[in-house]
């Protein structure tokens, strides 16, 4: 008796998927481990400088020799608005009246635009002229707020000209004022 | 007139119509794990931003380094998941609490860590760098921080970073 033909020998490679299974495994596997560890909150430093200790003590010592000039930028945050002061002279608003160098908006919020700006224009003319022209040192009314603070310091590290950050004062140190 | 249903195909068994088709879904699955992987820092989150508080969002791109766990939150300065102080006793100097514009207890805890990685420089030598971390809250007020800064310059830990969330 003769054997019946096989099958396999007429069914010929029928396209059959691929088991996708395991892959599926590990797709359900992955996914959530690299979501669960993945950050979508980006955290940073701002990184703090003590403000350099002044007083007589260094004068005192060394021999009286011509004295190097400082800018001593300063900015204080009160509560209308931004001062900007130096060793040389305290800026004065656009209307060159008393008050703050650069006022708060009409609507009462602090004008961060506007300091960067007024400082991008002191660094230009400073640049170069004083040994301290990368640092400033920011203080404030106790009441002032802390975010209020870190976007001061933003505007005065760095300010974006023409889509380029171009750097100011990346020194920032904090100064307590008399408390 | 009407065809008599075939004895043969009753019997045939039509292959591929019960089958899912997996081929999106494998699409699918893919970006999302590339795009997840795209994002996936190798360093880990080395500072996890604390429950009770806001921080303030700042431009600087600075990575965030390791240092002394300082958080001050709307209510209680904690360092190392330790409840140290309470905001109110310092706004009030409250005698025993602040003491020269230092915050006694804080200093303690901060000389205590201090003093353990002194420690640990001597015997394993892991420089010490009186690195801290001050974490936030966005509603402090700039003599609270200044307070807790000040404390943590007079207490071996002159290296202070401000903690931020970086706006993209």
């Amino acid at each position: 008796m003769a054997y019946r033909p096989s099958f396999r020998r007429t069914v010929d490679g029928e396209s059959s998927d691929p088991d996708l299974t395991p892959i599926m495994n590990l797709m359900v596997v992955l996914i959530p481990l690299l979501l669960s560890s993945s950050e979508f909150i980006k955290i940073g430093i701002l990184e703090l400088n003590l403000p350099p200790a002044a007083g007589p003590m260094t004068e005192e010592l060394g021999k009286p020799k011509e004295k190097i000039r400082t800018l001593d930028l300063a900015v204080s945050i009160i509560d209308d608005g931004f001062m900007i002061t130096s060793s040389l002279a305290v800026l004065q608003d656009k209307k060159g009246g008393e008050g703050p160098s650069i006022p708060n908006k009409e609507d009462g919020s602090y004008d961060f635009e506007g300091l960067s700006q007024r400082l991008l224009e002191i660094k230009e003319l400073a640049e170069g002229k004083f040994p301290d022209s990368d640092s400033i040192v920011i203080q404030a009314n106790p009441k002032i707020n802390y975010q209020t603070l870190v976007y001061s310091m933003d505007a005065a590290r760095s300010i974006r000209v023409n889509n380029r950050t171009k750097a100011l004062f990346p020194q920032v140190s904090l100064s307590a004022g008399i408390i | 007139m009407a065809f008599i249903p075939s004895r043969i195909k009753k019997h045939q068994t039509s292959a591929g119509q019960g089958k899912l088709n997996l081929n999106s879904m494998m699409d699918m699955f893919t970006i999302i794990l590339l795009f997840l992987l795209k994002t996936y820092s190798t360093e880990g989150q080395l500072i996890s931003p604390s429950q009770q508080l806001t921080l303030p969002k700042s431009n600087i791109e600075k990575p965030p380094e390791v240092g002394l766990d300082l958080i001050v939150s709307k209510r209680n300065i904690i360092v190392n998941n330790e409840l140290v102080a309470n905001l109110d006793d310092v706004r009030n100097n409250k005698s025993g609490v602040m003491e020269n514009g230092i915050i006694q207890p804080l200093a303690e805890r901060l000389r205590f860590y201090a003093q353990k990685a002194k420690k640990m420089e001597v015997d394993y030598g892991v420089k010490f760098s009186g690195k801290v971390t001050i974490q936030g809250d966005i509603d402090l007020q700039y003599s609270d921080i200044m307070k807790v800064m000040r404390t943590c310059g007079l207490s071996d830990h002159p290296n202070m970073r401000l903690v931020v969330y970086r706006k993209e």
